[in-house]
C-alpha cells in the first residue's frame, strides 16, 4: 500500500518537475522547472463563456470573481499548454515585490483549493532572474507591462529600502500613442482611428515603433529636430482602411519613458537614484552589473538608449556630485529579457529549494494561509551560501 | 421555439454553487450529488495529435515536450501546414546532357499561403520531413542554462546541509519516531519525511560550486540600426507578438526568422468526483473515437425541465407556465415540489450529517503515517447561488406527488397511446406521454422591472434507483436502493412586459 503510495509519486515529486509560473499583468510565461524556456507565453485574460468577451485576469474587483477567472485561466494553461495533471504536482510562482499579499492569498487558495496541488513556492522575480547569470550582484530593472521596477541586489540581498517603481512601461508607452494618433485625428477627420482597440495599438508599438536616440530627442527638445524617419502604412483589420502612422510616432512614443518632466523622472533617473540609495560601496558593482528584464525592454533600440541616457546623466550636474559613476555595464543572461524572470524561476525550481522551502498541501489546509516565509524576500538562496562559505 | 431549447434558460444548481444547464452536469453515481466542471477533478488521460490522430504515451510525449514529430503548424497563422509534393529537374551527375526529374517536398499553408521556401529552407527528399535541419534551437543558451543549472542545484544542497545542521536535533527525534517501524531504511525516512535523498559531503559540493564561472557585464549593447531613420519600412515583414511568443526562446522580430513548430499535441481529459474519487467521465483512448468508457452525464439520471408554453409576462400579474418533466432513468421516479429555502436547509442537513465521516484529516501532524495513506482529500466550500429573482412561483402543495413512468426507448415510436392510469389533479398536469408529464405552474413576475428578465427558482424531490451497493448495504440486503434526492432549478422565463392598466 504504502509502495504503491510512493510510486504514484505523491507527496515527493522530486521526479516530476514542477510546474512553473510567472503570472504578468499581460503576459504569463508557463512551463516546466529545468527547461531552458518556458512552453508558452500567453495573454492574462480569459474568455468569458457567457458574452464571448476577454477578460484581464488580474482586473477582477470582486474576490468571488478574481477566483473563478484565474481557476479559469489556470485550468486553461494546465489542460491547452502543459497538458498534465494539476493535482498532487509542485508549483513554483515567480512574484514581482509588488504583488499584494491578496493576489498571493488568492493564488495560494486556487492552486490548493481547487487545484489540490502538493506544494507552493514564491520566489521573487528579481532575486531569482540572477540564478540566470550565477552572480549575487546586479541591479534589476524589471520593465514589465504597468510598470518599471529596480531593485538593487546585492550579495544575493535585496536592498529593499532603495527600490523604485514607476508606472513607465508599456501600457504608458501604448497610451501615448494612442493620444498621438488621437491628436492627428482632431486634424485629419478622415483616417480610421476610432476602429483601433488596445491590441492594435500594441501592435504598432511592437511592430512598428522604436526607441530613438538621447541625441536626436535632444535636438528635438532644442527645436533644432532631425528629419522623421519614414511613416508606415498599417492596415486596421480586414477589409478596413490603412492608417498612416508618422514617422514621429514611430520614433517619439518611446520617449515618454525617458521624459523628465515636472516630476523629473524617469526610467534613467530611478536607476541612477535606486544606486544613489545604496551605501557607497555598492554603487560600482551595481553600475557594472545592470540587468535589464521585461517586454518592454526588448523594443529596438531600448537598451542603446537607457545606456546612452545613464552616461549623460551620470556626468549631468544632477548626478555627477552625488554618484561618481562613469561606467555602465549590461548582462546579457540566456533568455529573451520577458520570459527571464521566468527561466530563474525555472532554475530554481529545479533544486532541492522547492522541497525543502514550499508549503506543503498540509501545511496549507491547517491554516488556509500563507506564511510570510513562504516568499524569498527576505530571505534568500545566496544568503545562506554566504554565512556557510 | 428556439428560445425555449437554448441551453442558459434553465440552470441546474450544482452541488458546489455552479449554475450550469443539464447537458453540462454530471452525477456522481456514488456520492448521488450533481457536479460539474468546476467541481470536478479534470485529469489528462492521453496525449494525441489532433491532426494525424497519432497517440503517444505520457512519457513520451513528456519527452517530446508535447509535440507531434510529423507534424506542423504555420509559424505565420498558425494553423497546421500540408505537404507540398513538386518536380524538379536536376541535370544528372554522369551524364550531363541528360536531365532528370525528382520528387521533392516541402510544406505550405493553405490559410495564410506561407511556404517553408519563403524562409529559404531546402526542399526535402521524402515526404514525412525528419525536420532536425529546422528545429529552432538555441543551443548555446541550452548548455549555459545546463550549466546554471546545475550551479543552482549545488548552492541549494549547500544551503540544505546548513539547514540539516541547525535542524539536527529536531530531524534525530523524528528518526527515532520511524525507525521502530518494521522494515524501513533511513532512504524510506527521507522519502516519507517527503525529504530528498541524501546529499554529497559539503566539501565536494564546494569544489564544484568553485568551478563555475558567473556570468560578466558588457559594456556594449544592441545599437539602433543607423537606417531606421531612412529606411522605409513595409510593417508586413515585422513579426506580430502572436508570431513570436509562437517561438519563445527565439522570439524572432523578422518574418524570415519564421520557422516551423512541431505541432502542439491535444489531450484526452477524465472527470473524476473529488468527494469519492470515481470517475464521473472517461474517454475512450482512441483519438478518433467520441464515445466515453464512462460517462454520468446528469441527463441520463436526473429529471429534464424545459419551459413548454409561456403567457405574456406581466409585472405583478400571474401567468401561466406549462414545464415539462422527463425521467431519463430506467425506474419510475416520484416528484414533489419545495422552495427554495426548503431545499437549501435539506442540503445544509445532509451536509453536517455527512461531514463526520468525511471529514477533512487536518490538525494532525504531517508525518503521521494516516496522512501519509490516506491522502487528504480537499472538497472546496459550496458557494451560495449567484443569482437574483425576479419573479415568484406558486408550485403545487408539498404532498402533490407527480409520477413519471421509465424511459422506454421502444414507446418513442410507440402511438397507440396506451393510457395509464395515473390519478392526476387535472388543474396541475395537463399532459402526459410517455415518461414525460406537462405541469402547469403560475408566475407572479415582480412588478416595475419591465424590460428585465423573469428569473423565478424552485426545487424539485426525486426518487432516484442506487444500484450501485455500498459494503455497508450489500452485507444487509442485495436489492437496490430508493432514494430522494432534490435538485435547484433555476429558470428564466423571458422578458417582463409594461403593465397595461
Ligand atoms: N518579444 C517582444 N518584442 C517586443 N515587445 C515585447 C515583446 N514581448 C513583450 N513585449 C512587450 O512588453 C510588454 C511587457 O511584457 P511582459 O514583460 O511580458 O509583461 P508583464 O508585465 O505582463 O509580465 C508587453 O506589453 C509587450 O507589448
Ligand atoms: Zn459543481
Ligand atoms: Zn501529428
Ligand atoms: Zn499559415
Ligand atoms: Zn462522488
Amino acid at each position: 500500500m504504502i509502495k504503491t503510495y510512493y510510486e504514484s509519486g505523491m507527496g515527493l515529486s522530486t521526479e516530476r518537475q514542477a510546474v512553473v509560473f510567472d503570472f504578468g499583468d499581460c503576459y504569463t510565461k508557463v512551463g516546466f522547472a529545468g527547461e531552458a524556456g518556458p512552453r508558452s507565453i500567453v495573454p492574462s485574460e480569459v474568455r468569458c463563456p457567457k458574452d464571448g468577451r476577454t477578460r484581464k485576469v488580474f482586473d477582477a474587483v470582486k474576490a468571488d470573481e478574481q477566483y473563478n477567472l484565474l481557476v479559469e485561466f489556470i485550468h486553461n494553461l494546465y489542460f491547452r499548454h502543459l497538458l498534465v495533471s494539476p493535482k498532487d504536482r509542485r508549483v513554483v510562482v515567480v512574484e514581482s515585490v509588488l504583488c499584494p499579499t491578496s493576489i498571493r492569498e488568492m493564488l495560494a487558495k486556487v492552486f490548493f483549493m481547487h487545484f489540490e496541488i502538493s506544494s507552493l513556492l514564491f520566489v521573487p522575480s528579481h532575486v531569482v532572474a540572477l540564478s540566470t547569470l550565477g552572480v549575487n550582484t546586479a541591479l534589476v530593472v524589471d520593465m514589465g507591462a504597468t510598470e518599471t521596477i529596480v531593485i538593487p541586489v546585492y550579495e544575493g540581498v535585496a536592498v529593499l529600502h532603495a527600490w523604485q517603481a514607476q508606472p513607465l512601461a508599456a501600457k504608458a508607452v501604448e497610451r501615448q500613442i494612442s493620444d498621438m494618433l488621437q491628436e492627428r485625428e482632431k486634424s485629419n477627420q478622415s483616417e480610421g482611428y476610432a476602429n483601433l482597440t488596445e491590441k492594435m495599438i500594441e501592435d504598432i508599438k511592437v511592430r512598428a515603433c522604436f526607441v530613438t536616440t538621447l541625441g536626436r530627442t535632444q535636438k528635438a527638445r532644442e527645436d533644432k529636430p532631425c528629419p522623421c524617419p519614414p511613416s508606415v502604412n498599417y492596415l486596421v483589420g480586414p477589409g478596413s482602411n490603412m492608417l498612416n502612422i508618422s514617422g514621429d510616432i514611430r520614433e517619439n512614443a518611446f520617449n515618454i519613458l525617458f521624459e523628465q518632466d515636472a516630476d523629473q523622472i524617469s526610467v534613467s533617473t530611478m536607476m541612477l537614484d535606486a544606486i544613489t540609495k545604496c551605501p557607497i560601496d555598492m554603487r560600482k558593482p551595481l553600475a557594472e552589473n545592470i540587468l535589464l528584464i521585461g517586454g518592454t525592454s526588448m523594443a529596438v533600440g531600448m537598451k542603446a538608449r537607457i545606456k546612452e541616457e545613464l552616461s549623460y546623466l551620470a556626468a549631468s550636474a544632477q548626478y555627477s556630485e552625488k554618484l561618481k559613476l562613469r561606467t555602465f555595464k549590461f548582462h546579457s543572461p540566456p533568455a529573451k529579457e520577458n520570459y527571464t524572470a521566468w527561466l530563474g524561476g525555472a532554475i530554481y525550481g529545479a533544486t532541492d529549494i522547492v522541497s525543502t522551502r514550499s508549503l506543503s498541501k498540509e501545511a496549507y489546509l491547517k491554516d488556509k494561509k500563507v506564511p510570510d516565509w513562504v516568499s524569498l524576500i527576505y530571505n534568500t538562496l545566496n544568503e545562506g551560501v554566504k554565512r556557510s562559505i | 421555439m428556439a428560445y425555449l431549447v437554448r441551453n442558459d434558460i434553465v440552470q441546474y444548481a450544482c452541488t458546489c454553487g455552479q449554475l450550469r444547464p443539464i447537458s453540462f452536469l454530471y452525477f456522481c453515481r456514488h456520492c448521488l450529488k450533481l457536479r460539474c466542471g468546476f467541481c470536478v477533478c479534470h485529469e489528462v488521460e492521453s496525449h494525441y495529435c489532433s491532426n494525424c490522430l497519432e497517440i503517444l504515451p505520457s512519457a513520451e510525449a513528456r519527452l517530446k515536450k508535447n509535440r507531434c514529430q510529423a507534424c506542423f503548424d504555420c509559424p505565420n497563422c498558425l494553423n497546421t501546414l500540408a505537404v507540398r509534393g513538386t518536380t524538379v529537374s536536376v541535370r544528372d551527375p554522369d551524364d550531363p546532357g541528360k536531365v532528370n526529374s525528382q520528387k521533392k517536398y516541402y510544406h505550405a499553408c493553405f490559410f495564410c499561403r506561407w511556404t517553408t521556401r519563403d524562409v529559404g529552407l531546402p526542399d526535402q527528399a521524402v515526404q514525412t520531413v525528419s525536420a532536425n535541419g529546422w528545429a529552432q534551437k538555441n543551443t548555446s543558451n541550452v548548455q549555459r542554462i545546463t550549466v546554471l543549472l546545475e550551479h543552482a542545484k549545488l548552492l541549494g544542497m549547500l544551503e540544505r546541509h546548513e539547514r540539516e545542521q541547525r535542524e539536527k536535533k529536531f530531524t534525530a527525534r523524528f528518526r527515532r519516531n520511524f525507525t521502530h517501524l518494521p522494515g524501513l531504511t533511513a532512504a524510506h525516512v527521507r522519502k516519507r519525511a517527503g525529504l530528498p535523498p541524501e546529499l554529497p559531503a559539503p566539501s565536494t559540493i564546494k569544489v564544484n560550486l568553485a568551478e563555475f564561472q558567473p556570468a560578466v557585464a558588457k559594456e556594449t549593447v544592441p545599437e539602433l540600426p543607423t537606417d531606421i531613420f531612412t529606411k522605409e519600412l513595409d510593417i508586413g515583414t515585422v513579426t506580430t507578438l502572436t508570431q513570436r511568443f509562437a517561438q519563445p526562446e527565439t522570439q524572432p522580430d523578422s518574418i524570415e526568422g519564421l520557422l516551423p513548430s512541431y505541432k502542439h499535441l491535444s489531450t484526452k481529459q477524465s472527470q473524476r468526483c473529488r468527494e469519492c474519487e470515481h470517475n464521473v467521465s472517461k474517454p475512450e483512448l482512441n483519438p478518433a473515437s467520441i464515445k466515453f468508457k464512462i460517462q454520468q452525464a446528469a441527463y441520463f439520471y436526473v429529471p429534464e425541465v424545459r419551459i413548454v408554453t409561456l403567457e405574456p409576462l406581466i409585472g405583478g400579474k400571474p401567468s401561466e407556465v406549462v414545464i415539462v418533466f422527463i425521467n431519463p432513468s430506467q425506474h419510475p421516479t416520484t416528484l414533489s415540489f419545495i422552495t427554495l429555502q426548503e431545499a437549501e436547509e435539506e442540503i445544509k442537513q445532509h451536509q453536517t450529517e455527512g461531514t463526520t465521516d468525511t471529514a477533512v484529516q487536518q490538525g494532525e501532524a504531517p508525518l503521521s503515517l494516516s496522512s501519509l495513506t490516506k491522502p487528504v482529500t480537499v472538497v472546496e466550500e459550496p458557494r451560495p447561488i449567484d443569482i437574483s429573482m425576479t419573479g415568484e412561483v406558486q408550485l403545487p402543495a408539498a404532498d402533490v406527488e407527480i409520477v413519471l413512468p421509465p424511459k422506454d426507448d421502444a414507446a418513442e415510436y410507440d402511438d397507440s397511446g396506451e393510457i395509464q392510469q395515473f390519478h392526476d389533479d387535472p388543474k396541475i398536469v395537463i399532459h402526459r406521454r410517455a415518461n414525460k408529464a406537462s405541469l402547469r405552474f403560475t408566475v407572479v413576475p415582480k412588478t416595475d422591472i419591465a424590460g428585465e428578465n423573469c428569473v423565478i427558482g424552485f426545487a424539485f424531490r426525486y426518487t432516484y434507483v442506487n444500484r450501485i451497493s455500498t459494503p455497508a448495504i450489500a452485507t444487509s440486503e442485495q436489492k437496490p436502493q430508493k432514494v430522494q434526492l432534490c435538485t435547484r432549478i433555476f429558470m428564466n422565463c423571458g422578458k417582463i412586459l409594461e403593465g397595461t392598466q
